[in-house]
């Protein structure tokens, strides 16, 4: 009887075992309908908004980790405001990690409605789940060239550009001022010599943090592709291999801007991270920074009075050296296999149009708009002087979107081998090539 | 858990004959007696074995073994022989991860990775030389960590506890601690003292990362090692120590002639447990140095991982993932032969 009582317990446990596999499949299988059904008979009205009655859920699945409170809070805003839509929204941050977990949906068949998009290589590699929003309204409001990541070859829009962002070196003015700076570098030779005046002041020039592969080889590296007559094209050039980085004559001169923020740098640059790095400039132990408007909160937690100013990265003394970097480093797509495409549309026009979503995005995210009809004079000083130079034309695109995947890593091991003092400069460039070569 | 196994064999071998077969097997063996007393010597003992009875009884072993082993076997079918299957299949495709297009390209993957892929070949060089220098260590020093414990110190439970707390906390939370220690703990004691190997820029130099990554290693594994090592120690036959005491031999000699011998199969698990980790390595580097400085502590996951799910080559990462199977697999079967046949019979 013992043993019959044991064999019962085990096969129970077998059961529930084999039952608890076959739900989850069933959950795979047939997520939506079981997502928008929710024990109630009425299955079939949820599929538009404006059916009133039972209201639809989106999810919107996003990686700003920085925006994920105040976000909550918008989206309770736009419930309010439209009762037939609820929002779900998740917060994975974290470049890989939000995309290996967005793969990972989609794999599952649980692709959520709204997700972000950083376009580019991106925007193709995504492309058939996205769904076309070029007839959108808030198109026409768009600033020039930030929907360019996200339209394919036939200029169809497939994202709404979520902000943008500018870098470039951020300076500290006082520390400017006290080693007698008075006039603001926009040339090599400029930067060399503030850098110069700083270090016989005793005050180390330079934050760098050359153990992020993205700071020195996604926004470093942007300065020389952006830099070229033509970006767009010069890309294009590589992949035919009508051109090569070795013989580009700007990424010979990109040579000395590197020279110069590692003669200039602070102790230990390849073990200094991004923490550490803004830390530095923060606390006043550093005159500059290459980053950009997204770290001023983490500038305002260490100091809040810290007067900081944004310098372009010149890679030699010609009149086209004077440009910080800016452009949309974030779309917002929309999943056009999801049941509620329209939904989703909607909410994303309500953030960019109503004057709630406009007032969160310029006052509580920070977000610099890419959009004409949102007023920008709320934002921090810093961020307006980024729409200045986006406004004066002195601004080159983020290209490293078009690079091929994988690249801005090969570039980053390039140069920090380089600022180690283990490789020359000849060498990093037909690194870069080669890299480009196996990846494109 | 795969510690326990080992106890058991040891203990009860200890006045068995047989002990070639090592500790797991014997550990199987008492089991598989113990499933044979079961229903079939039952119906033999009741002195009528009727064809009925005896049906019956095969039918409740086959449910008792299928209750028993169904589970764990579904699962293991579920999470790793399909996901196995699968990746075989996509090994011999170009798939990106995303798209729904899944195109057949043969072997031209292998053919890639094994002729134009030098950060493939310099990421297996890392994990080779890693592997051999942080499986030596980690098990000297948890066997060295083991005789310590293993001799009449009052603390022993207490020191046993802290040595194998490290194996407690993750690898990945482990990785990041480390990191502060080299990157701020060293640089804070180096400026204060200037002693030159706390000013070394330790995480930053290919050479330095390469010995803080194995530091970290051995200080993770060794404890756990010890534990084995500790346990196969307590199995050795004091009759044995003794009576080569008796018979005048040093410490150094009863340790070479006696005790390493007979812990011989704790040799055999703990190299193989420590290799394979070696081996697969990921969420240390990954916290310590993400691979860097330049790529020279990229292991062969990493390597993997970033070419499956950065560079979007699906297709690639798969076939790498299974060239990196087959030579883990060699060695690791190559190590365990070996050892076994150093394994002595008492």
């Amino acid at each position: 009887m013992k043993r019959i009582g044991m064999l019962g317990v085990s096969m129970v446990g077998l059961a529930m075992a084999v039952s608890a596999c076959g739900s989850s499949d069933d959950n795979a299988n047939h997520a939506s309908p079981a997502a928008s059904g929710s024990a109630s008979a009425s299955t079939s009205a949820s599929a538009s908004p404006a059916a009133g009655g039972e209201p639809v859920t989106i999810k919107v699945f996003q990686l700003k980790v920085e925006i994920a409170d105040k976000f909550e809070a918008m989206v309770k805003e736009f419930e309010a405001a439209n009762p037939n839509i609820k929002v779900e929204a998740e917060t994975v941050g974290g470049g890989t990690g939000y995309m290996d977990a967005l793969k990972a949906k989609f794999a599952a068949g649980e692709g959520p409605d709204i997700f972000n998009n950083g376009g580019a290589k991106e925007m193709q590699l995504w492309k058939e789940h996205l769904a076309d929003l070029s007839d959108q309204p808030w198109v026409s409001h768009l600033l020039p060239g930030t929907g360019d990541g996200m339209k394919d070859a036939d200029g169809k829009l497939y994202g709404m550009p979520m902000n943008m962002e500018g870098y470039g070196y951020l300076y500290n003015k006082d520390l400017f001022a006290k080693a007698g700076i008075t006039e603001l570098p926009t040339t090599l030779t400029g930067l060399q010599a503030a850098a110069q005046k700083l270090k016989d002041a005793g005050i180390t020039p330079f934050a760098n943090g050359f153990s992020e592969w993205w700071i020195i080889g996604s926004h470093f590296t942007n300065v020389a592709f952006g830099q070229q007559a033509d970006p767009a094209g010069f890309i294009q050039q590589l992949n035919d291999g009508a051109a090569t980085i070795p013989s580009n004559e700007i990424f010979k001169q990109f040579q000395n801007l590197m020279d110069t923020t590692i003669k200039y740098s602070n102790d230990n640059p390849l073990t200094t991270d991004y923490n550490t790095q803004v830390t530095l400039f923060a606390s006043g132990k550093a005159a500059m920074l290459q980053q950009g408007n997204w770290v001023e909160s983490m500038i305002g937690d260490i100091d809040p009075n810290l007067n900081v100013g944004i310098l372009p990265m010149p890679v030699n003394d010609e009149a086209g050296s004077d440009r910080i970097v800016a452009g949309v480093p974030n779309n917002w797509a929309v999943n056009k296999d999801s049941a509620h495409v329209d939904a989703a549309k909607s909410f994303l026009d309500w953030m960019v149009s109503s004057e709630a979503g406009q007032r969160y995005m310029t006052e509580q995210f920070g977000f610099i708009p890419a959009f004409d009809n949102i007023p920008t004079d709320k934002l921090s000083p810093l961020s307006q002087d980024i729409v200045a130079f986006s406004k004066a034309g002195k601004a080159i695109p983020m290209i490293w979107t078009s690079w091929p995947d994988g690249a801005n890593k090969e570039f980053a091991a390039a140069l920090q081998e380089y600022a180690a003092g283990k490789i020359k400069w000849d060498e990093v460039l037909n690194k870069m090539q080669e890299s480009w070569n196996i990846l494109k | 858990m795969q510690v326990a196994p080992y106890i058991i064999g040891s203990r009860s071998n200890h006045h068995n004959t047989d002990r070639r077969c090592g500790a797991i097997d014997a550990f199987a063996e008492t089991n598989r007696k113990k499933t044979n007393d079961g229903p079939a010597a039952r119906a033999q003992a009741d002195g009528q074995p009727r064809a009925s009875k005896v049906r019956k009884a095969k039918l409740s072993k086959w449910l008792v073994f299928t209750a028993f082993v169904g589970p764990a076997v579904l699962c293991f079918l579920l999470i790793q022989l399909i996901p196995f299957a699968v990746g075989i299949y996509y090994s011999f495709t170009s798939w990106n991860g995303v798209s729904s297009a899944v195109d057949w390209v043969g072997l031209d993957n292998f053919k890639r990775i094994l002729t134009n892929d030098s950060k493939f070949a310099d990421s297996f060089l890392f994990t080779a030389k890693f592997t051999v220098v942080a499986v030596l260590a980690s098990n000297v020093i948890g066997l060295g960590l083991a005789l310590m414990i293993n001799g009449a110190l009052k603390s022993k439970n207490a020191l046993r506890t802290v040595f194998f707390m490290p194996n407690v906390i993750g690898g990945l939370l482990l990785g990041f601690i480390w990191q502060f220690i080299f990157v701020k703990g060293f640089a804070a004691v180096g400026s204060a003292t200037h002693i030159p190997f706390f000013e070394l820029p330790w995480l930053g130099d290919a050479n330095t990362a390469f010995w803080a990554i194995v530091i970290v290693f051995a200080w993770q594994q060794s404890g756990y090692l010890m534990i084995i090592y500790v346990a196969a120690l307590q199995g050795v036959d004091n009759s044995l120590l003794e009576a080569s005491r008796i018979d005048g031999a040093s410490r150094w000699t009863t340790m070479r002639k006696i005790v390493l011998p007979l812990i011989a199969p704790a040799f055999t698990i703990c190299l193989f447990l420590s290799m394979s980790h070696a081996f697969k390595i990921y969420d240390l580097n990954y916290s310590l140095t993400g691979g860097g400085p330049f790529n020279s502590t990229l292991s062969v996951a990493m390597n993997i991982y970033s070419e499956a799910f950065t560079n979007n080559h699906y297709g690639i990462g798969s076939a790498k993932a299974l060239i990196f199977f087959v030579v883990v697999a060699l060695v690791t079967l190559a190590q365990v032969l070996v050892s076994k046949r150093r394994e002595v019979e008492t």
